[in-house]
């Protein structure tokens, strides 16, 4: 198999060099001889001392849950309504894919324009319906403006995979409870719902592990700012890391913790791929 | 009667709404084909949305900023890091396809995990890697990083479209007297090849696109066009027109791409686990 040795090759040990080098003061300017192992000084740090760690976190944590569940939602509305639609589902469809095949990085820099605050579209349409100016990417906003963005991209990955879900259930059990007497909401959460929920957690998780993962869409909008208003986890491992300071040992150990939280999302993905085959 | 119309109505307002998403959806693209049209004056006056189209964006990208040098960059590595992938990938799937050995499901799903390993988490161990070996700024260290994501795909995706195959096809060519490597290539690859080519093209969209490792595994001389966005960030007064040429001329090709696997995307995008 020499795909398994290529792949133990670029994985398996850069993941354990990465786990050694967080055990590491290692500092990108000092260089790799001088550096020395300082066991768990790395994490403690984090938890006790880095006035960062928390609140990136929780960054992290407003980030993740609003854009998995507004996309949720938001995408489940509209597949739901595209299986009810009977024409021009197809060409719908080939339109609504568009932002999540763009190259995020490019696509967030022209959301940068739109979002500007003086020459910006997005200000330009709030003041033909007589609305005032939004400071998006200031310090209050950037936030919910980054969350913004990553709904744009990442809404019609739901919808798509919501929609397979709809077409791949039968009718018959909808048409069973509408003729007992069901209305549209009861037969939706009674029996659409749970007859879809495997391949709607499929998409969840999916969502979840590369929201958590998101760099490039905020690297391009805000690179982590104002300050450190949209400083997630991956955001603030390169600034500790490579752009403000050199501690890669910091770094890796910001890093181990992505994997850690990270884990059981990958172990019930795997649990319900294998109910799906 | 009264029925029908409430029906009508309620679709109606369905294909309203759907219509108004839809809008949202490829607005910011319809705005940066817009943008990369416009003269400088008219870039940052957002009121403008009809005028006379200028090439002069374009022509700026490709001569001054040398556009093609980075499309150079990113060809070599995606084209370098599909085919590799697809070869040992496929071989691989054809393993779990076929063959039953110890402990091959766990091996399976082991490999699926990889694929979603964040890449910040790799990217710090490549980039130390790659500055002890000096191979950082190489096409070949981002063609070997690069599989870490495309070969776990190619397996998963090449091992469904070999399982929708029936192995009775293949017991009857062996019949005739094919070796099992003949077999495979007479018989099965034929029929794969469909879902090689979607495989290819999803391999290729994420190659594409891949932002995080190519920003920090190269300054110059691999830079590929995703990193291109770093330097608009840095100046003041971002040439607005120029950017969204080069974003044009980045994602046109990918969203053609896109609309070729379109009928696959699903399971592309659930490593062949959904059929969609």
């Amino acid at each position: 198999m020499p795909a398994a040795l290529v792949l133990a090759g670029v994985v398996i040990f850069p993941t354990i060099f990465l786990y050694y080098i967080s055990l590491t003061n290692y500092d990108l300017s000092v260089g790799w001889q001088a550096k020395k192992f300082v066991w768990l000084n790395n994490y403690i740090y984090l938890f006790t001392q880095d006035p960062l760690f928390w609140k990136s976190f929780l960054i992290t944590l407003i980030f993740v849950v609003s854009t998995v569940s507004f996309e949720f939602v938001l995408g489940m509305l509209v597949a739901l309504g595209l299986n009810r639609i009977r024409h021009g589902r197809r060409l719908l469809l080939s339109l609504i894919i568009i932002p999540m095949v763009c190259t995020p990085s490019i696509i967030a820099l022209m959301w940068k324009l739109m979002l500007n605050t003086e020459y910006g579209v997005l200000n330009f349409l709030l003041r033909l319906i007589g609305l005032s100016n939004v400071n998006w990417l200031g310090t209050n906003m950037a936030l919910p403006s980054v969350i913004l963005v990553d709904i744009w991209e990442w809404t019609p990955f739901m919808v798509l995979m919501l929609f397979a879900a709809l077409q791949s259930i039968p009718e018959e059990p909808m048409e069973a409870a509408r003729v007992d007497g069901a209305s549209g909401p009861q037969i939706f959460f009674f029996v659409t719902l749970p007859m879809m929920m495997r391949i709607a957690l499929i998409a969840i998780i999916l969502r979840l592990v590369d929201s958590f993962k998101i760099f490039d869409t905020i690297y391009a909008l805000t690179q982590g700012g104002p300050g450190s208003a949209t400083e997630v986890f991956s955001m603030r491992i390169f600034r500790i890391g490579f752009q403000h300071t050199n501690w890669i040992g910091r770094a890796s150990a910001y890093a181990v913790m992505i994997i850690l939280v990270l884990s059981p999302l990958f172990s019930k993905f795997t649990k319900l791929i294998k109910e799906e085959r | 009667m009264y029925i029908e119309k409430k029906w009508k109505a309620k679709s109606l307002i369905t294909y309203a709404l759907l219509i108004l998403f839809t809008l949202f959806c490829i607005f910011p693209f319809f705005w940066m084909l817009l943008t990369s049209l416009k003269a400088r004056v008219d870039v940052i006056d957002p009121s403008v949305w009809v005028f006379k189209p200028i090439i002069d964006n374009y022509k700026n990208v490709f001569e001054k900023r040398n556009l093609l040098f980075n499309i150079k960059n990113s060809i070599i590595v995606v084209s370098g890091t599909t085919i590799i992938s697809l070869l040992l990938g496929t071989l691989a799937a054809y393993g779990f396809a076929r063959f039953n050995f110890k402990r091959k499901e766990s091996l399976a799903f082991w490999i699926l995990s990889l694929r979603m390993l964040p890449p910040m988490a790799v990217v710090i161990s490549f980039f130390v890697l790659g500055r002890l070996l000096r191979l950082l700024d190489t096409h070949i260290y981002l063609i070997i990083i690069y599989l870490s994501f495309n070969i776990p795909f190619t397996i998963w995706m090449m091992r469904g479209f070999i399982e929708d195959i029936p192995i009775e096809i293949e017991e009857a060519a062996w019949l005739d007297g094919c070796s099992r490597i003949k077999g495979f290539f007479k018989v099965i690859f034929p029929l794969i090849s469909p879902g090689l080519i979607a495989t290819a093209i999803f391999c290729i969209i994420q190659s594409w696109n891949e932002f995080s490792l190519a920003f920090f595994l190269t300054t110059f001389n691999a830079k590929t066009v995703p990193t291109i966005v770093t330097a608009f960030l840095s100046v003041t007064g971002v040439l607005w027109g120029e950017m969204a040429a080069v974003g044009v001329v980045a994602i046109a090709p990918i969203v053609v791409f896109a609309f070729l696997v379109q009928k696959n995307l699903v399971r592309g995008l659930t490593f062949g686990a959904v059929k969609g």
